[in-house]
């Protein structure tokens, strides 16, 4: 756990923090500061855009390259199979809430983990995904060592969403059939960290595979639907819930 | 909107659009800015083949995830180009051959040192950056240059300037408002927010 920073020493941080040039617990910690202060995030804003003025070389962007961007566009989003946990009964799906989204680990823990030919569903994953940076980037992870997995249900028991998380906090998530959401809503990630709820980002009205990084011991992931702008705490019961299994 | 409306939306409209999976804006999107987009993640990689997949990357999850970009806070190019550099270091830092980056880069440090001007191509503000780079002090443009496209840490940046940590961190703050100062001055960035 980061050591708390007060506002004057976050402050300090904003400029080296804006060029990415802090460590993990200093970034986490500027974070959560920023969540709450908007004078410190119109601060990392404009050292930002100074910063793209510096980057601003017009060069054009490599041939062939967005074909092969558009080509992955046209694709459907793939089914991506992470491990899946061995059946819960659905009457412990049913009762999936905030509580229980952090107490299901206990009972996922003792079910343990059914490697079902995940290789080979990685392999064939993988062909469809040739493309696609992100989406390669969560394969890669959710074959990484120490690599733990959640597999995040709606209240009826039907698994949506698959969440891989690393090591560094690291995660990412990746959407098999969530609905999307009218124009003035997002989805938004929860982390269950310590028995809070904290936001790990919001993920748009129609996510497909979301990277997002989460400080501390993350117990579970949830899902909400929120207004556009997001939620500083979730407002609504999860539109899905899982509990990270242990690696 | 119609072809040659996008052409001259807004960067916000073009993101409005992509939320509505028109790929075309996304298209007029990546044609605005994924050269700068490329340029940056090269320049700190110097590989050109993994720059372009943080190039797909980016625009990828500009795609997915459009809402993430708030007009309110900067314009697209600098949200895509914090998104582009961030992921860029990750996979600096993610390297195993960071040592040898590091002494290389001190090397450079001692021999010439980064040239930041010339890293600002487009001449419309060409100038101006160049002006307000002009306004640091040498300590603080090297502590940016090794920052910024270098994908040091600040302590890292510290080390290799032999210089105490507070006093890079608080260079790089300060050098990154000045230059603010001086191109608000010209009208091409806000007034910057004042210190309390």
């Amino acid at each position: 756990m980061a050591t708390p920073l007060n506002h004057a020493a976050i402050e300090e941080l904003l400029g080296a923090y804006a060029l990415d040039a802090v460590d993990d617990d200093e970034r986490d910690a500027v974070e959560r500061h920023l969540a709450e202060c908007p004078r410190c995030r119109a601060e990392v804003t404009e050292h930002r855009e100074v910063a793209a003025l510096l980057a601003n070389a017009g060069l054009p962007a490599p041939d062939g390259l967005w074909d092969r961007l558009a080509g992955v566009l046209d694709a459907p989003p793939p089914q991506l199979a992470l491990a899946r946990i061995a059946p819960v009964r659905p009457r412990r799906r049913a009762v999936l809430g905030w509580a229980a989204a952090a107490a299901a680990a206990a009972v996922i823990a003792v079910l343990g983990v059914t490697a079902v030919d995940q290789n080979r569903r990685l392999n064939d994953t993988q062909a469809a995904l040739r493309q696609n940076g992100l989406l390669r980037a969560a394969l890669a992870a959710s074959t990484s060592t120490g690599a733990r997995h959640a597999e995040l249900a709606s209240p009826d028991g039907r698994v949506l969403a698959s969440a891989v998380l690393l090591r560094d906090g690291t995660g990412f998530l990746v959407r098999d059939d969530l609905t999307p959401l009218p124009a003035d809503r997002t989805y938004q990630l929860w982390g269950i960290i310590g028995g809070d709820k904290i936001s790990l980002g919001l993920l748009g009205r129609h996510p497909g595979v979301v990277a997002f990084r989460a400080a501390g011991d993350v117990a579970g992931f949830a899902v909400t639907a929120e207004r556009a702008g997001g939620a500083v705490a979730p407002t609504g019961t999860p539109v899905i819930a899982g509990a990270v299994r242990s690696a | 909107m119609d072809l040659r409306d996008l052409r001259e939306a807004s960067d916000a409209a073009l993101v409005v659009a992509i939320g509505r999976w028109r790929q075309e804006a996304l298209a007029e999107a990546y044609r605005r800015h994924a050269g700068a987009v490329f340029a940056l993640s090269r320049r700190l990689l110097r590989d050109a083949a993994l720059a372009e997949e943080v190039v797909q990357e980016v625009f990828l999850r500009l795609w997915h995830a459009p809402d993430r970009f708030d007009p309110e806070r900067g314009s697209l190019r600098s949200y895509l180009l914090a998104q582009t550099h961030g992921r860029t270091v990750d996979l600096l830092r993610s390297e195993t051959s960071r040592r040898q980056r590091e002494e290389r880069d001190a090397r450079a440090t001692a021999e010439a040192g980064y040239d930041l001007e010339h890293e600002v191509l487009d001449l419309s503000v060409a100038e101006h950056v160049r002006h307000a780079v002009a306004q640091l002090t040498s300590d603080e443009r090297r502590a940016i240059e090794l920052a910024y496209f270098g994908g040091h840490t600040y302590r890292e940046v510290a080390a290799l300037l032999d210089q105490p940590e507070g006093t890079v961190k608080s260079r790089i703050r300060a050098g990154l408002r000045r230059m603010r100062t001086t191109l608000a001055d010209v009208g091409i960035a806000g007034a910057p927010w004042p210190l309390r």
